[in-house]
């Protein structure tokens, strides 16, 4: 049995305590809180143990607690920021209160993306709709540091142009001559004004053809869209070794008790959420 | 020689363990169901009872469990914890599989984050096993490689004499021994032999099953299909089972006070998995057995070196409709 007592707090359900300083329409139903801590050493602790790609379960009083990733990179931890859609009872809350309110957060939980392993590599991140908050928080954490990688590319897609989240920073990574944005949305998601791509993600994926040579591919999306996603990737050439992704399983503790969150004998919380494709497809398919 | 405490001693005995400030808990026959539950005297005690209808799981992980009350003022939110009660608690016959149960879920509620509400109420209990001398058609204990008289998870173990008149001592540990010592005088030496254990025939071979389980195609197996059909998906054997960790956590109160709370759950409800996307990875009757199976006998054990389960036998024997862990491994043997 391990004796380690990572929460300074006895009590490992006590969430802390969040001001929302900031809020953000993403999309329709979607939207982004960014979040400040009350008590300086809740602050401290999420600082030391904050990295990319790990999640926590952000509450309302009275209403409950919803697991999302944390989608501010770990390059910007004076805050937290989550997006999410609003569809329970939860969310709506979460959706409903205003700048200035307070709300709970529990966490950070669970592994991360190894970002330093990344260092001097080529970085491609695929993403779909809702997906790209957790993708976001890579990829920010990387580029605040962007002299250590190397060619970064972004491939992301939504329903419609409607749906696409983080448009104001969509925009910006357009800008930017060190990014490569891939936009795309679905067959009839076009506005008259699209000029991006209209097709489904791993085909618009294919057409880019990024060279698998010295890449890490960063996946999130739709069970749906990492299935075809993760065939057109091995037909680009990558090893599943360098493919990521970051598993989204209902969770309730965050903390390895629950046993909600477990893939066959993977306990998503505290494994994951982060595996290599070649981790996930040693997990049972019919159980994700 | 060994050292006896005699059942006509006993009620001295709670006197004893009550007048030091201990609550004193035993299997006890309720209006519908027995279980254990806290006694004044001795002769509130059944230990006629094979085993109690509800384990002993639910005094160290309540069905339901307040963790925080929480209070709203304008710009301040105040919260308080709830702790596991700090008072000391012998518990006196309970069975070596809900013992041994205990034992098991250790490591769980230890593993990273140490869950105070198990912890505390693990550390503030002693408990006195008897070892069985009688069993019924559903213990299985012996089929999970454990014994009527195991010692996992006991503090002190008794040995039935006949006729009811006593019980050989045997102190494992020293919160055990500090426990009797307390009852010393009313413990005697003789040379008297305790009853033999009870015959638990063995039902299934667990190795033989548990390769079965750890190969990755059988995963897929249609067999889940074939013993599943008749689960009506009511929980009832998770509820039961002293090993079953599953939990839902829930706020009950409104926007200004209340409490948020841990509650059972069980991986036999659709809505367990739910994502909220409308997804449900385990979206059938049988892919929720197949992980209750699976995870007892093949993940947990992957990850915490020991089986979730003890052989109580009660998912077996309070399954309204006869398919528990016994029938599953049954079958699984003859595959």
């Amino acid at each position: 049995m391990t004796e380690t007592i990572h929460n300074a707090q006895p009590n490992i359900y006590k969430p802390a305590i969040m001001k929302i300083v900031a809020r953000h329409d993403e999309a329709p139903g979607v939207r982004t809180l960014r979040l400040e801590f009350q008590d300086p050493d809740d602050h401290e602790a999420f600082k030391k143990t904050f990295r990319t790609g790990m999640f926590g379960l952000y509450g309302v009083y009275g209403e409950g607690e919803s697991t999302f990733c944390v989608a501010s990179p770990e390059t910007r931890n004076e805050y937290i920021e989550c997006t999410f859609r609003q569809s329970g009872r939860v969310t709506s809350a979460l959706a409903n209160a205003d700048i200035g309110d307070l709300v709970t957060f529990r966490g950070p939980y669970g592994n991360r993306f190894p970002i330093e392993e990344f260092h001097g590599k080529n970085l491609l991140f695929i993403s779909g709709g809702i997906a790209l908050p957790p993708t976001r928080s890579v990829i920010w954490s990387c580029l605040d540091q962007r002299e250590k990688f190397g060619k970064i590319t972004i491939v992301y897609g939504a329903r419609t142009v409607a749906d696409l989240v983080y448009k104001h920073e969509l925009d910006e990574w357009q800008n930017r001559p060190d990014v490569d944005l891939v936009l795309t949305v679905d067959p009839g998601g076009e506005s008259p004004d699209w000029k991006y791509r209209v097709g489904f993600v791993p085909t618009v994926l294919e057409e880019a053809s990024p060279s698998p040579d010295n890449c890490i591919a960063v996946i999130c999306g739709p069970p749906i869209m990492i299935k075809f996603t993760l065939i057109s990737l091995k037909k680009l050439g990558f090893d599943e070794k360098n493919v990521y992704t970051t598993l989204e399983n209902r969770m309730k503790c965050g903390v390895g008790k629950c046993g909600r969150c477990n893939v066959g004998s993977v306990y998503v919380c505290k494994e994951g959420p982060v595996f290599t494709a070649e981790e996930v497809s040693r997990m049972p398919a019919a159980d994700l | 020689m060994t050292r006896i405490l005699f059942s006509d001693k006993l009620d001295h005995c709670v006197e004893k363990w009550r007048s030091a400030g201990m609550s004193v808990i035993g299997p006890v026959q309720g209006e519908s169901l027995s279980s254990y539950a806290e006694v004044e005297r001795s002769s509130d005690l059944c230990f006629g009872i094979v085993l109690p209808d509800r384990s002993l799981k639910e005094l160290f992980f309540p069905q339901t469990e307040p963790m925080l009350r929480y209070t709203i003022k304008k710009n301040e939110i105040d919260t308080a914890d709830f702790t596991a009660p700090t008072s000391p608690r012998i518990i006196f016959g309970a069975r070596p599989c809900d013992a041994s149960g205990l034992a098991i879920d250790d490591p769980l509620f230890g593993w990273d984050y140490k869950d105070e509400y198990w912890f505390q109420r693990r550390k503030t209990s002693v408990i006195v096993t008897i070892a069985c001398t009688n069993a019924d058609d559903f213990c299985m204990c012996t089929s999970l490689k454990e014994t009527p008289d195991s010692t996992k998870g006991s503090d002190v173990l008794l040995r039935p004499l006949d006729k009811n008149r006593g019980w050989v001592v045997e102190e494992l540990t020293d919160r055990g021994r500090e426990a009797f010592a307390l009852i010393a005088e009313y413990i005697k030496e003789s040379d008297e032999t305790p009853l033999p254990i009870a015959e638990v025939h063995e039902k299934f071979n667990l190795d033989t099953c548990v390769a079965w389980l750890q190969k990755p195609e059988n995963f897929d197996s249609k067999f889940w299909k074939e013993i599943s059909m008749r689960c009506i998906g009511c929980a009832s054997c998770t509820y039961l089972c002293p090993t079953c960790h599953c939990f839902d956590i829930q706020d009950e109160g409104d926007t200004y006070s209340g409490i948020r709370r841990k509650n059972w759950d069980s991986c036999s409800f659709a809505l367990f998995t739910m994502h909220t996307s409308g997804h449900n990875p385990r979206s059938t009757q049988s892919a929720r057995w197949r992980q209750r199976i699976m995870h007892k006998f093949n993940y947990f054990p992957g990850k915490f070196s020991v089986n979730s389960c003890s052989g109580c036998g009660r998912c077996s024997r309070q399954c309204p409709v006869d398919m528990g862990i016994t029938e599953t491994l049954q079958e699984i043997s003859k595959l």
